[in-house]
């Protein structure tokens, strides 16, 4: 229920691009900066869709190509049993208290062109594919150098983006992008970091909690000035033009992109407004996962009980990462003890990254709205990583679990498996649970137009 | 479409990858960009073959020189950051800015290829914010900073100041539409209050493509209208970002209204002022720290119970030592640069002296002092040094694949390729009877699919043996076991590392590799096949030079590579 949205603010300015008409025939600053608190209705209920990501996928088995040693290793992972109520396997127990549904046996369906070489790889076919359906973007791809770009937008944007998800009164963030260790693999493509918008246009993550907690929270005392500020990108998006008519058509497409995030960010000028009630202190920044985890978490849901966004991703550990989990006794880099087949290392790094993935969940589980609904309760949380296993890089049986009820359209607490399905299934199940008309998704290969049956309600 | 300002070589880059490491002729590459010149500069396959010398295919039938397409840039962080101390002066807020990012090494070639996110585009609002703020809300440093007092949002006062701030921030005059759209905020938005219009025209000025990208696109040649060179202001820009790192200063935005910079002797008479200012000195560091790839200290990690001279400074303290080094042979020495390969003058720190076991009077924690390493000692030349050493290492075992790895593809700019996609490249974590990682790295090489690469990767890898996983020397393994420490490059034995230093010095690639990452770093993307006789031609200048780094420069930016430009490509 919107029903005083008054202002068309951005159709008074519109006009002004040229520089003749700022600052003329503004209406009174505070109708401008209205937001569903300065408008005194109720929290919002819609669905909140997020992505949990940690690296390196869980500790390898048979099932995944390979064995190690004699007899190789048992799958700690897939719950023995299918169906509703299942039993959580050891990996998977933490998430237990929270009802996860999870999916087991998916993998990805893209084919990959022989030339640039080294597109199999799992780090990068497996993580492109988990995020956004699609292969890695062929042109500009470089194994040797790790350098890699997506082809389109990962899921957490593709939401936030679409039309029938945030409809014409997107929140004040559209997303929100975040990630715990800022420990990498490479320095560029998704090795620090996980959501993109398109070919070489990456979001990387906020991961200093003050930084988070300014950006979410801080107002500035004097609306005037920021609503003046706002004005003022008329000017700037004005002079960009003369630029942009002289530029070659990819550098006029980075341009247009940054245009566009100017508008974005004159929109969340103009809905600054009073502040969230349930603000907390800044926060300090930690080194230990665990912690960071449950103070990120505490802030994004209090952004999200206060409905300044509906859409996020959470980076724990970011692809290959070469994390040194000293807190668990491990002395290597992770992506290195993977290789190096320490197999009980894994084992412990995936359990504790579950813990982490908990926690947020935690986080998220304490904020009720008034007709008790949680924030679990509304959100659909697409909880992956990169490939099913790192000692061999195999994207056999990746692992994917679907968190939280979306409003009653995912069933809580299900495995299904679908040993070699389509892990688009997944995308295609968390779509239609929010409501995304998705006749198919996945491309290259991975197309399907079939979701999970058992898990969306 | 974004990747091909960072993709012009990819159809070189692709060959050997695809022929395999060792063989001799490099494969043509299929596809991606039809059918290569044949260049093969950042090649595996020309590199393998030494003796033939890498440039026997760079003679006669080397196409002519046109030059490479155009990039924007966004500044850097470090660039913004100069940038905004020169405009408003020194100790302003540094508000978070989007992270940087170094495809193919550089952060130049990041800020050109790489698109702005959204939460990347409001740090640069609020930094305008917070920076334009701290100038205005302060009555001395408005003051100084104007020049004049403003009476009335739009005067006299106000106009000039931004016509001249303007041309700073924009690194070029403002046109008159620009000027009346600064004004018109500076009066629209002041409500009365001038300075008020004032600082939030600054914070526009401070957000406008025009200050936040380099626009370097050039014009047609007045001379040769079928040639695109890159007009004064564009190559006051160039030059500064060069040699400075930040926005171009009073003296050379008057040269280049005066057209000197479009001369070579006014372009030379700038590029020595330039270089002959101590602001130089980081922006030169900066490259080499890029080319070297030091960046990747910040992530180093070791057991201080295993390795008790290991502090969590070393790596830092290692990063500094490379940066004197560099310093010193290009200021001090003016010598040749090849001899950070080879030098045995370093600098070190109490902690780096006891980790190489010198003598260093005055070193304290956090100074450093210059050491000649023993003649008769394991080491010489940043490869037998901590930072590579470290760098290339893993937290508990030392990597001859990583450090032949850095041979290959730092020192000598050749393309390793990565193991074929169906390829274990798992070690046994029980190598039977190997007792040291060579051991077990030559069990692996034994299967012929991964031989041809690790033939060509482990080698020179081999020699660096001699120094553990933080650098310090030794002869035998934690397991007790006498390390071989012998290898060779490009089939020719070697006995120490200290051999290899030797014979990079008279290495024809160690040159080249220096010119062509100079090219990547200050163009912002990979060198088009096409640039590649200018690269060559450099060579030779650098070589008469003695390999003097400050004559590369020189050299390099009165070079067509540096002052030419194709025109805009349009889909």
């Amino acid at each position: 229920m919107i029903p005083n949205r008054k202002i068309p603010r951005r159709t008074l300015l519109r006009g002004a691009l040229g520089g003749a008409a700022v600052g003329l025939a503004l209406p009174p600053l505070e109708a401008m900066f209205s937001t569903r608190q300065a408008r005194g209705e109720a929290p919002s209920s819609a669905p909140i869709f997020g992505v949990f990501f940690w690296a390196n996928g869980t500790s390898w088995h048979g099932g995944h190509g390979q064995t190690q040693g004699q007899g190789g290793h048992p799958d700690l992972w897939t719950p023995a049993a299918v169906g509703p109520g299942y039993s959580p396997s050891e990996l998977l127990a933490p998430l237990a208290a929270h009802q996860v549904s999870v999916a087991t046996g998916l993998e990805p369906k893209t084919a990959w062109p022989d030339l640039p070489p080294g597109q199999s790889d799992g780090h990068m076919r497996g993580f492109m594919v988990a995020m956004t359906g699609d292969r890695i973007r062929p042109e500009g791809f470089d194994h040797p150098s790790h350098t890699l770009t997506a082809l389109r937008p990962t899921l957490d944007q593709y939401v936030a983006k679409h039309p029938q998800f945030y409809g014409n009164y997107p929140t004040r963030f559209r997303s929100l992008v975040m990630g715990a260790s800022p420990i990498r693999f490479h320095d560029y493509g998704h090795w620090n970091a996980i959501s993109y918008n398109g070919p070489d246009s990456l979001n990387l993550p906020i991961m200093d909690p003050a930084q988070l907690y300014s950006m979410l929270f801080d107002v500035p005392a004097d609306l005037v000035q920021v609503g003046r500020r706002a004005k003022l990108l008329d000017a700037v998006l004005g002079d960009a033009q003369s630029l942009r008519a002289r530029l070659g058509s990819g550098d006029r497409q980075r341009l247009d992109a940054h245009l566009d995030h100017l508008n974005e960010v004159q929109r969340r000028l103009e809905l600054t407004s009073g502040t969230c009630e349930e603000a907390l202190a800044p926060p300090a920044d930690t080194s230990d996962l665990l912690v960071k985890t449950e103070i990120m978490g505490q802030l994004l849901a209090v952004a999200l009980h206060c409905d300044l966004t509906r859409v996020f991703s959470f980076m724990l550990t970011s692809p290959a990462t070469n994390h040194v989990f000293g807190n668990l006794g491990v002395g290597n880099a992770m992506h290195q003890i993977c290789h190096d087949g320490q197999w009980e290392q894994v084992r412990a790094i995936t359990l504790y990254q579950m813990q982490c993935f908990a926690k947020l969940l935690d986080q998220l589980a304490s904020f009720q709205d008034p007709m008790g609904s949680t924030l679990v309760d509304r959100s659909c949380i697409f909880g992956v990583s990169e490939y099913g296993e790192g000692w061999q890089h195999s994207v056999a049986e990746m692992p994917v679990v679907l968190a939280g009820g979306c409003n009653g359209n995912l069933v809580r607490g299900v495995h299904v498996r679908e040993q070699g399905g389509n892990i688009s299934k997944a995308h295609v199940t968390m779509l239609r649970a929010l409501g995304i008309d998705t006749p198919s998704f996945g491309w290259n290969g991975g197309e399907t137009t079939e979701h999970l049956t058992g898990i969306l309600a | 479409m974004a990747w091909r300002h960072v993709g012009g070589l990819i159809s070189a880059l692709l060959i050997g990858t695809s022929a395999g490491c060792y063989s001799g002729a490099p494969e043509q590459a299929e596809g991606s960009e039809g059918p290569s010149s044949g260049d093969s500069s950042a090649s595996a396959g020309e590199g393998g073959d030494v003796d033939s010398g890498g440039d026997a295919d760079s003679g006669g039938s080397m196409a002519e020189f046109e030059p490479g397409s155009p990039v924007l840039p966004r500044l850097t962080e470090a660039q913004y950051r100069n940038s905004i101390d020169d405009l408003l002066g020194p100790g302003l807020p540094t508000p978070a800015l989007e992270p940087d990012t170094n495809p193919y090494l550089f952060f130049n070639i990041g800020a050109a290829s790489t698109t702005l996110s959204e939460v990347g585009a409001q740090r640069y609002e609020e930094a305008a914010d917070v920076i334009s703020r701290a100038v205005f809300d302060d009555p001395a440093r408005r003051a100084s900073l104007v020049g004049c007092a403003p009476e009335a949002p739009g005067d006299a006062c106000v106009a000039g100041f931004l016509a001249s701030f303007g041309r700073r921030a924009y690194r070029r005059p403002l046109t008159e539409e620009e000027l009346g759209r600064w004004l018109m905020i500076a009066s629209e938005l002041a409500d009365g209050d001038a300075w008020r219009g004032l600082q939030l025209a600054v914070a526009g000025l401070l957000q406008s493509p025009h200050f936040l990208y380099r626009v370097e696109l050039g014009e047609p040649d007045a001379d040769d209208p079928d040639l695109r060179r890159f007009n004064g202001y564009e190559m006051a820009s160039r030059l500064s970002f060069l040699l400075w790192n930040t926005t171009p200063d009073a003296p050379l935005l008057e040269a280049a209204e005066r057209g000197d910079l479009l001369t070579d002797a006014g372009l030379l008479a700038e590029a020595r002022r330039l270089l002959d200012d101590p602001r130089a000195r980081p922006a030169i560091q900066g490259f080499f720290s890029q080319f070297l790839d030091l960046g990747r200290l910040s992530d180093i990690h070791r057991d201080p119970a295993l390795f008790p001279l290991f502090t969590p400074t070393l790596p830092r303290s290692a990063r500094t030592e490379i940066d004197l080094l560099v310093e010193d042979l290009i200021y001090r020495q003016g010598g040749d640069i090849r001899g950070l390969f080879s030098s045995r003058r370093t600098f070190v720190n109490s902690e780096l002296a006891a980790l190489y076991g010198v003598d260093a009077p005055g070193a304290t924690a956090i100074t450093f002092v210059p050491v000649e390493l023993p003649a008769d000692g394991p080491r010489a030349g940043m490869l037998t040094q901590a930072a590579f050493l470290m760098m290339n290492a893993h937290e508990t075992e030392t990597s001859p694949t990583r450090r032949g790895k850095y041979i290959r593809e730092r020192v000598l700019c050749m393309t390793v390729p990565p193991p074929p996609d169906d390829v274990s490249t798992v070690i046994p974590e029980d190598g039977g009877e190997a007792k040291t990682l060579r051991e077990k790295l030559e069990q692996h090489r034994a299967d012929p699919t991964c031989a041809g690469c690790h033939a060509f990767i482990d080698p020179p890898g081999y020699l660096f043996e001699a120094f553990d996983e933080i650098g310090a020397f030794r002869t035998e393994n934690r397991a007790g076991y006498t390390l071989d420490v012998s290898g060779d490059l490009d089939g020719v034995p070697l006995a120490s590392a200290r051999e290899l230093a030797t014979m990079l010095v008279d290495d024809v690639r160690v040159g080249r590799c220096m010119i062509t990452q100079l090219h990547r770093h200050s163009s912002g993307r990979l060198e088009a096949t096409t640039e590649v006789p200018a690269l060559r031609a450099l060579e030779s200048e650098f070589e008469s030079s003695g390999y003097r780094f400050r004559e590369l420069l020189l050299a390099f930016v009165t070079s067509d590579l540096f002052r030419t430009v194709a025109a805009p490509e349009v889909e």
